[in-house]
């Protein structure tokens, strides 16, 4: 058992530990609960703005986009023919005998041939109470299951247009909420895209350096002399217009997605660069590690957290490349709603004027732009080993 | 041809009973100079004849001389538009659509065929010099009959069963156009929005011409602007309708001042022929300020009160927004009905390339049935407020011509008829998504190519696709730009276009029925019969549809036709072979166009009708005879 070496006579006494080599490492301490993960989590759910931001995110990605036929009251292409520009419906808890379920006021709408437009009188006599988890026009839930379900909808023969209708007298809320779907795909599919190529090319360059970074950091620098919007506007003019809108809709992702990479990518090289130096790197390499292991298993997770913090920082970027595009009448086109669809409608200058509900899609880009900047942030910042936390 | 005699003498008399003009006044922005000795009096710079009148019959008040006129475009070419509002030409029509003499005294006719124009002595072009028959000589000998200028030869539309007009200048102030057989088109092109100009400035013309000036000067000229011979020179100098040259005399209202845009200046024509009944020589209004501004700003500016007479760039659309501006932008909003045979029409490419496309559109019942998946009341009453008309592409109300049978028939909608018809041809086969397929398999899915200004198309096929759909049948819309657009549909590779309705849907028999006949390419439903026949046969394809046949048989026989009688009874056939045929498919008519007028602008009718041909847009209303009361 003891394999200590047999004394000889004249040597010091030599000491040997009995417990057999074992060899690997021993177990890192795990500072705190939860390991590095719990650690991240606790340092990021004090950044209490990005914390909102998450949770207002996932509220968004995975209600919003799978169920929005069962959050729209009404179908993405439900028209009212006689409510084309009827003004948004407050939703209500007060009326005239004091708290009451959520109600809105209907209103007539009649043509004012002087005026030249609809005018909508509100009847405040006629309170209707919305009904909620009530049946809507027939959809098929996540393509699936035929339902009429719907979160909420207006009384019998009544209409809730939280946002108001547009010319052809479509809600605009169920059209923002329709038009999310596309928005918020685009964002994270084209960022999947650019997030590949990206972390690709960036390695590869800079773990091979060499004549593969220089051609890489040409092709790089040719993308990013292009200008953005001419280019995205050459390339999807460059759409057949027989393509199904749904095939439009995946090209311009994908365009949207070639072109965001070398960002991404210039990042990766740097620190791949600093980073295949490191002591563990050489190390790995040493011992005869394939570059794929090196890169992948040693050198990515160390700056997985930056990576993040920039894929988030990118979806941003790509929802309103996809809304500037379709603005221009270029990108996503009806009957599919984005909200740069939407946004094309107020251009307008009726819509300033006079129709300013038309408006209102700018609010849920702006929400979740913000949302993502702020959450890429606190990612950021929860990821970084020099912020004590 | 009695009639049309009948008609031009009693213009020649309307221009004769205009003798005896009151003696001609200068307008006070034009004293000081004519005081200085730069400018000849009045009574110098006009004809001895001048054009009185007008004023009567249509509540019009004389006005006071002097002022700008501010107005917005869209784009720099537009400055053209002043040539049209302008709208002085040989003879014109008036806001009741009847056609007189002004630039010239007196037009007669003999035979249908001969017609004499006679010049108002002592014209004179914007510059001082006479305007005379050598001005028309020099436009019929050196440039219409000059391969170096007209490679094509004399333009098609003066010709007559391919001939030309023997042309003769008697004297100084008589042209005389002669043609073997009737013309009965001649007058109303003469009267055109963008008319021929049969008459050039020779004496400003003649120094780039090769005949007459001198070949050094031109040869420096040529080099120093780098174009390719002195035929480039003369043409790029020989501007009368694109007011791009402002060394160009003219004999309309204003004149272009030099220097580029956005803002384009433009001077009263201190020539020009034209009095208000005491005398005062017209135009009243000094000077015209457009501003190219985008498209898309043209409402917000107008809104603002920066226009003070603007109907460009503005739709139905936007009336709302523009009423409720009138107070603080200090104008007045008028609706004047579009004179086009529909708002917004399909135009199905009989002659496509595609075989299997085209067979399609060559089957009536398709067309047919196109047609009756259309809710024309739906977007009548979405868009227009039920103020428009759903129907044909055909002639409206104030056409003599106008049958409200025929604006209906095939245009009612109808999906059951729709999806018979179209299960009768055989595209009983459905996909997948419900839409039908073509024979080859590939889906129904109509590319309908637009030019995409116009966001009253967009609504329009936007109420379209759906119903459509009901039937089976797919649509796609494609912007592309205008000149793009048109080139897609000459070659045929385009299956449908959209576009406005017929320019003249207030046709009177005597007017040409040139847009229901194969005979012209920019007739977006056959674009390569009608480039067949324009060309002589040289390109695109003959006519081999029998009804589009008969309607050329129809046109031919309208050309030759004696009398208005006979020629109402040819437009009214070709009218209901449009409406059983479906050629075109219309929308709604009689659309109100918004036109903003300032509070100081006067003599703009209250209730006119806005349409290019005929009518000029502004020009059948006279621009001259706008003033400004501030």
């Amino acid at each position: 058992m003891n394999p200590a070496s047999p004394e000889r006579d004249g040597d010091p006494p030599h000491w040997a530990d009995a417990t057999p080599f074992d060899p690997r490492p021993l177990p890192v301490a795990t500072a705190g609960a939860g390991g590095s993960f719990g650690r991240f989590w606790r340092r990021f759910r004090r950044h209490r703005l990005a914390h909102a931001a998450f949770w207002l995110l996932a509220v968004l990605y995975l209600v919003v986009v799978p169920f929005a036929e069962f959050i729209a009251p009404y179908g993405r292409d439900q028209r009212f023919p006689d409510a084309g520009h009827h003004p948004p419906q407050a939703v209500r808890l007060w009326g005239d005998d004091g708290l009451a379920l959520p109600f809105v006021y209907p209103a007539a709408g009649t043509v004012d041939l002087d005026a030249m437009r609809r005018i909508y009188a509100e009847d405040r006599s006629r309170p209707q109470t919305l009904r909620f988890f009530c049946a809507g026009e027939p959809y098929r839930l996540l393509g699936l299951v035929e339902t009429r379900a719907r979160l909420f909808c207006a009384a019998e023969g009544g209409t809730v247009f939280l946002f108001g209708a547009d010319a052809l007298g479509r809600d605009l809320f169920s059209r923002v909420v329709f038009g999310a779907r596309i928005s918020l795909t685009v964002g994270l599919i084209g960022v999947a895209i650019s997030f590949t190529l990206g972390v690709l090319f960036g390695s590869l360059a800079g773990f091979f350096g060499g004549w593969t970074d220089w051609t890489i950091l040409r092709l790089v620098e040719l993308l990013r002399s292009l200008p953005e919007l001419p280019l995205w506007l050459a390339l999807s003019a460059a759409i057949p217009a027989t393509w199904p809108a749904l095939s439009v809709f995946v090209g311009i992702t994908v365009i949207l997605g070639l072109l965001d990479w070398p960002g991404l990518a210039l990042g990766v090289r740097a620190k791949v660069m600093q980073l295949r130096e490191e002591d563990y790197a050489v190390a790995a390499a040493m011992m005869g590690a394939s570059p794929r292991r090196i890169l992948f298993r040693h050198l990515l997770p160390n700056f997985s957290s930056h990576l993040i913090a920039s894929v988030t920082l990118a979806v941003p970027a790509m929802i309103l490349g996809e809304t500037a595009l379709s603005f221009l009448g270029l990108g996503i086109r009806e009957p599919l709603v984005s909200w740069g669809v939407l946004l094309n409608d107020a251009q307008d200058f009726s819509a300033l004027s006079i129709y300013p509900w038309l408006l209102l899609p700018v609010v849920p880009v702006i929400v979740t732009v913000f949302a993502f900047n702020v959450l890429g942030d606190g990612l950021r910042d929860a990821a970084d080993p020099y912020v004590q936390g | 041809m009695r009639l049309l005699e009948a008609l031009i003498l009693a213009l020649a008399f309307a221009g004769a009973a205009a003798a005896g003009p009151p003696a001609p006044l200068d307008p006070p922005a034009l004293a000081a100079a004519v005081a200085a000795g730069e400018l000849p009096p009045a009574a110098l710079r006009l004809p001895s004849d001048p054009l009185v009148g007008g004023f009567e019959t249509l509540g019009r008040t004389t006005g006071r001389s002097g002022g700008t006129l501010r107005i917005l475009l869209p784009k720099d070419k537009d400055v053209r538009l002043l040539n049209v509002w302008g709208y002085a030409r040989l003879v014109g029509y008036d806001e009741n659509f009847e056609l007189r003499p002004d630039i010239l005294s007196a037009v007669e006719v003999k035979d249908g065929r001969v017609f004499t124009l006679r010049l108002r002595r002592g014209h004179k072009w914007s510059d001082g010099a006479p305007f005379t028959a050598e001005d028309f000589r020099y436009y019929w000998e050196d440039i219409a009959n000059n391969p170096a200028l007209t490679p094509a030869g004399v333009p098609e539309e003066l010709l007559v069963d391919g001939r030309p007009p023997a042309v003769s200048f008697p004297d100084d102030a008589t042209v005389i156009y002669a043609w073997e057989a009737p013309n009965p088109r001649f007058l109303a092109l003469l009267a055109q929005a963008r008319e021929p100009y049969i008459y050039r400035p020779a004496h400003y013309l003649k120094r780039f011409h090769e005949a007459y000036g001198e070949a050094a000067d031109i040869a420096a000229l040529v080099a120093a602007e780098k174009v390719k011979g002195w035929a480039a020179l003369h043409n790029r100098r020989d501007s009368m309708y694109d007011n791009d040259n402002a060394d160009m005399p003219s004999l309309q209202p204003f004149l272009i001042e030099p220097g580029g845009g956005p803002l384009y200046r433009f001077r009263r024509n201190p020539y020009f022929h034209r009095l208000d009944p005491y005398g005062m020589q017209l135009p009243y209004i000094d000077a015209v300020e457009a501003t190219v501004v985008e498209p898309g700003l043209i409402g917000a500016k107008t809104a603002a009160g920066d226009s003070d007479l603007q109907a460009r760039g503005l739709s139905f659309a936007d009336t709302a927004a523009l009423k409720s501006a009138r107070g603080k932008g200090g104008f007045r909003v008028l609706l004047w009905p579009v004179t086009k045979g529909a708002q917004v029409a399909l135009y199905p490419n009989l002659t496509a390339a595609d075989p299997v496309w085209r067979a399609l559109m060559r089957d009536r019942r398709f067309r047919q049935a196109l047609s009756a998946a259309i809710d024309r009341d739906d977007i009548n009453a979405t868009l227009f407020f039920g103020l428009a008309t759903p129907g044909n592409n055909t002639a409206l109300k104030e056409s003599p011509l106008y049958d409200p049978a025929r604006t209906a028939r095939e245009a009612v909608f109808d999906l059951a008829r729709a999806n018979a018809l179209l299960d009768e041809i055989g595209l009983t086969q459905r996909g997948a998504d419900g839409l039908r397929l073509l024979p080859d398999g590939r889906k129904l899915e109509i590319l309908v190519e637009t030019s995409g200004e116009s966001a009253e198309e967009t609504a329009i096929l936007e109420l379209v696709a759906p119903a459509w759909k009901k039937a089976g049948i797919g649509l796609l819309v494609r912007p592309y730009e205008r000149s793009v657009l048109r080139n897609r549909a000459y070659a045929g590779e385009s299956v449908m276009t959209v576009w406005s309705g017929f320019e003249n849907g207030v046709p009177r028999p005597a007017a040409s029925p040139d847009e229901l006949a194969p005979v012209r390419q920019d007739m977006l439903c056959w674009p390569r019969w009608g480039q067949y026949v324009q060309t002589k046969g040289q390109s695109g394809e003959a006519v081999d549809l029998p009804e589009a046949r008969r309607l050329l048989e129809l046109y031919a026989a309208w050309v030759a036709s004696p009398d208005d009688a006979a020629r109402a009874a040819i437009w009214t056939e070709m009218l209901d072979i449009h409406a059983a045929e479906q050629f075109t498919i219309g929308t709604v008519s009689g659309v109100l166009q918004p036109v903003v007028v300032s509070n100081a602008l006067r003599n703009v009718p209250e209730n006119g009708v806005f349409g290019w041909e005929p009518g000029a847009q502004f020009g059948i209303y006279r621009i001259d005879a706008l003033w400004l009361d501030r």
